[in-house]
């Protein structure tokens, strides 16, 4: 089927150097691409496969990144070029005409000041020695082609004025716009939502078929992979650690690493006690992973004892508006509706599941309910106390009962502080025990609740990983003994193993301190696993409710479905 | 876009009625008579009384307040019978039964130490420090927007070091200390060689006493005034440019095959100009303000001279004129600025 080697990469090694030390990002990396094949390159954060990609198109900074050894050998019908030998002041006649790329962040990946046609035309330009109306036809052409809607209109807009996936189809038209041999795709749809995910994975594929595409797909999450590959590498520590045709490497994985990869994810049809994690396969002395299913009688016993208690939280008739518009004396004419007319309740021990599509107002309603945000009608009743209307010294006492836990984690938390200090100042706030060694023993054993270390108290944020950085936010989150945490896509920025192991810890912590947990997330399979019941949030409002079995199994709305349907899934 | 300048505009008007009701509060606390001033030591009891009331000094503040507001405003409404005392032109457009609206200049009144008008030496003053300004400004925005690229683009390289070392020695060295060097250095020294005079000003007497332009009279000070904002303008073109290099967009650049300096000035340049235009237009202001120091060692007769030799004679007028001038300079620069930063980035909402 495929004909010739385009591209063969042969014991790559790009390090990174910075005050002496020596990151070994690629090690010893190899693989060949041949005409018309897609290969999958999966892995996690750290792993060096955006790295690997990077050092294709020599596009690593150098300093502090060096291409230590290793052969690129591309070819084409012409000729052959060794990619490592060309030097830099050759290297942009490959770029984009003969190998171009897409990048993860479509948002932050197109000049925010040059309009998109622009930005596509130039690199035709670059390339191709036309006539800038020839030029520009092309590229209306080539936005048909990535199903952008209204092309010519397109054409003159700034990134910011289009969404997300209509910034990554410009991505892939400007890609596309010199007919490259070969595209690399680093992550390109790991910031989507999992609709507009799957659209782009239909027109890549699409793409590759039409344009018989050589194309180098790289993702963390092998259900993404699994759509498109022709053949997958597992990369782990800088090393492909397992490689071969995607029905082999998904069916009959070798190498426990992947085992444990394939494992994480929740599953969809079936509750389990926990999730597994990578490390449960990677270590011999952990005990082997057993899988625990729950029984269907014992989630309706749960749901049934959380619904006979009284409500801890009541929302009624919420509405939380941006403006929009202002008139000249700079009164609101024209409003966002993020949140419009939302009603719901969540009882005492129960995870009540929000999910929703990016800009559907999930995260404005939970900033809402602990007052970060004004709104402009409704009421929000905690624990028998109203939430818009009560005093300050009330509401001082609410906000130790309620907390929240951000999406980010390296931004949430103050990098000059350490993160002793960051568990400990909440408990200053609130006044919580008399004296600050309490609090510091207080804020070790919570530390060590959520599998950190007591030496770690006294370091800093950048010290650590984004696991662990989210397990930090949790456990200043638990500081203040709070009853009820809002979690806003707490676990979404985490690879699937960590973000298994964090989940795990929040299911853990709930039984142990009777929380109660809003969690919001984009990812239908996470909210699933972990929730209790969902609500599904399509516009400012909420579309769909039921328990979590309902909305998977029994949904009649069609937006649910919808979302259901575009969860990626590994298929033998 | 129109509403926002219109509705800029209508601050601006406010800022200026508080500039100057501000200084005129100030004036009439100071304990200083004007009216004797204009006398000199040996005046008159009767003779200084006289000139109180021609000058409205004798009346209560706000009335001093008004009939300043009433003088500076371009439109107006007066009596017919009032009329004939006024000492301005006008044109009236509507007439009102015994008064009529009218449309005049500004008057700000004359000096009270020479008796000129403000007007004049004003729009005498004003454009040789504009032209002065421009120049400046122009020389430093090259010159830093150049070197802060240069500076970041080669991070950390000798080139970088220099740059950084000498901007920070440039924004420390005072205009004066820079101008009297330049001045003996380039006018005295090694006048007959580069040409250069020590002092003269951009407009100047001939022999035969009629007025030439003497352009090379910029060159000296308009080199000492942009030495500060050439500094400001590296440093701060450097540390954007480094954000901005470090952004995904140039990734993308480069990945389409973009060569280095097309994707340094195209791509990037543009991204990291905003802050530099708030530093550009700022200084840019604060020369047209007046630079009193550098005008003094050339000679140069400009608006800061102006300002100051008023200040020091207690000529109320002159100053009045000069601080409303520098708010309306300052008011319309701001409107500028952010018209440009709506160019510069389409992501700029005007409000």
């Amino acid at each position: 089927m495929f004909t010739y080697l385009m591209l063969t990469v042969k014991n790559l090694h790009t390090y990174f150097y910075s005050e002496g030390n020596c990151t070994k990002a690629v090690r010893g990396v190899n693989f060949d691409l041949a005409k018309g094949e897609t290969l999958g390159i999966v892995g996690e954060s750290g792993s060096g496969k955006s790295v690997t990609a990077l050092s294709i198109l020599k596009l690593i900074d150098q300093p502090p990144g060096k291409i230590e050894k290793g052969e690129i050998i591309f070819k084409t019908e012409e000729k052959t070029t060794e990619l490592i030998k060309v030097p830099e002041s050759e290297m942009h006649r490959y770029r984009g005409k003969h190998i171009a790329m897409i990048f993860q962040e479509p948002m932050t990946s197109l000049n925010p000041v040059m309009s998109c046609g622009d930005q596509v035309i130039e690199a035709i330009l670059i390339h191709q020695d036309i006539s800038k109306a020839e030029a520009k036809n092309r590229v209306l052409a080539l936005f048909k082609e990535v199903l952008l809607p209204d092309p010519v209109s397109i054409y003159d807009k700034y990134p910011h004025e289009i969404s997300g996936g209509q910034k990554q189809r410009v991505m892939i038209a400007m890609a596309l716009s010199c007919n490259p041999d070969v595209l690399i795709a680093d992550e390109p749809t790991t910031a989507l939502d999992v609709t507009v995910q799957k659209s782009i994975i239909e027109l890549l594929l699409k793409l590759k078929e039409d344009r018989s595409l050589s194309m180098i797909f790289i993702s963390h999450d092998l259900g993404v992979i699994a759509q498109i590959a022709d053949k997958i590498a597992v990369m782990y520590k800088g090393e492909i650690i397992e490689y071969g045709s995607c029905k082999s490497v998904l069916q009959n994985p070798q190498e426990s690493y992947t085992i444990g990869l394939l494992a994480c994810r929740p599953p969809l049809d079936y509750k389990t006690r926990r999730l597994a994690t990578v490390e449960n396969y990677l270590y011999s002395d952990k005990l082997p992973f057993k899988e625990e299913k729950i029984k269907v009688e014992e989630t309706e016993g749960r749901l049934e004892r959380l619904a006979a208690q009284k409500p801890i939280l009541k929302v009624d008739g919420l509405k939380s508006y941006y403006p929009k518009k202002r008139n000249f004396f700079g009164k609101t004419t024209e409003y966002f509706k993020a949140v419009e007319n939302v009603s719901f309740e969540i009882f005492p021990g129960e995870t009540l599941g929000l999910v929703g599509e990016s800009g559907c107002g999930k995260s404005t309603l939970g900033r809402t309910l602990i007052k970060l945000m004004k709104p402009i009608d409704g009421s929000i009743e905690y624990d028998g106390i109203d939430v818009l209307n009560c005093p300050k010294s009330q509401l001082k006492a609410l906000r130790k009962k309620m907390q929240i836990i951000f999406q980010d984690p390296y931004s949430s938390l103050n990098p000059r502080m350490t993160i002793g200090q960051a568990i400990v100042e909440p408990m200053q706030v609130h006044k919580l025990l008399s004296s600050d060694a309490q609090r510091r023993d207080k804020a070790i054993s919570l530390l060590e609740k959520v599998a950190l270390k007591p030496e770690h108290f006294s370091r800093y944020p950048h010290q650590f990983s984004g696991g662990q950085r989210q397990r930090i936010c949790i456990a200043r989150a638990l500081a203040v003994e709070p009853q009820f945490i809002i979690c806003d896509e707490s676990v979404s920025a985490l690879d699937v193993s960590v973000q298994a192991a964090v989940i795990n810890l929040l299911k853990d912590l709930q039984l142990e301190f009777d929380l109660t947990y809003l969690f919001i997330s984009h990812d239908l399979a996470v909210v699933q696993y972990i929730s209790d019941r969902i609500l599904v949030m399509h516009k400012g409002k909420i579309v769909d409710r039921g328990t979590s079995e309902q909305i998977f199994k029994s949904s009649q709305n069609k937006y649910t479905r919808k979302l259901i349907s575009a969860i990626p899934v590994v298929s033998f | 876009m129109l509403r926002y300048i219109f509705k800029r505009l209508l601050t601006g008007i406010a800022v200026i009625i508080t500039i100057v009701m501000l200084i005129t509060t100030i004036i009439f606390l100071a304990p200083v008579d004007p009216a004797q001033l204009t006398f000199g030591q040996r005046a008159e009891t009767g003779a200084v009384a006289a000139k109180r009331t021609a000058l409205g000094l004798d009346k209560p503040l706000y009335i001093q307040l008004y009939y300043y507001l009433r003088d500076i405003s371009p439109i107006n409404i007066i009596s017919l019978a009032d009329a004939q005392k006024r000492r301005y032109a006008f044109t009236s457009i509507i007439p009102l039964g015994k008064k009529k609206l009218i449309l005049k200049k500004p008057y700000l009144r004359e000096s009270y130490q020479t008796g000129r008008s403000v007007s004049a030496i004003l729009s005498e003053a004003i454009p040789k420090t504009i032209l002065l300004a421009l120049f400046a400004i122009t020389l430093a925005s090259i010159l830093g927007i150049f070197l802060g690229v240069i500076a970041a683009v080669y991070k950390n390289s000798w080139t970088d070091n220099i740059a950084v070392v000498c901007s920070v020695i440039g924004y420390s060295l005072p205009s004066y200390v820079t101008a009297i060097i330049l001045a003996l250095i380039f006018g005295y020294y090694l006048g007959d060689l580069t040409g250069l005079n020590v002092q003269g000003s951009i407009l100047e007497l001939d022999d035969f006493g009629d007025p030439v332009y003497v352009f090379k009279n910029l060159l000296l000070p308009g080199i000492a005034l942009g030495i500060r904002p050439v500094a400001i303008i590296t440093l701060l073109t450097r540390s954007s440019m480094l954000d901005v290099l470090n952004m995904d967009f140039m990734r993308t650049g480069k990945a389409k095959g973009l060569q280095k300096t097309k994707l340094i000035f195209k791509h990037g340049l543009r991204n990291a100009l905003n802050p530099v235009a708030t530093a550009i237009t700022g200084w840019f202001a604060a020369l047209l303000a007046g630079a009193f120091f550098v005008e003094n060692v050339f000679n140069f007769k400009g608006l800061g001279e102006v300002t100051v030799t008023a200040l020091i004679n207690f000529d109320i007028p002159v100053v009045m004129g000069a601080v409303i001038f520098t708010a309306i300079t300052f008011v319309i620069i701001n409107v500028l600025v952010d018209i440009l930063y709506a160019y510069l980035d389409p992501r700029t909402v005007l409000y």
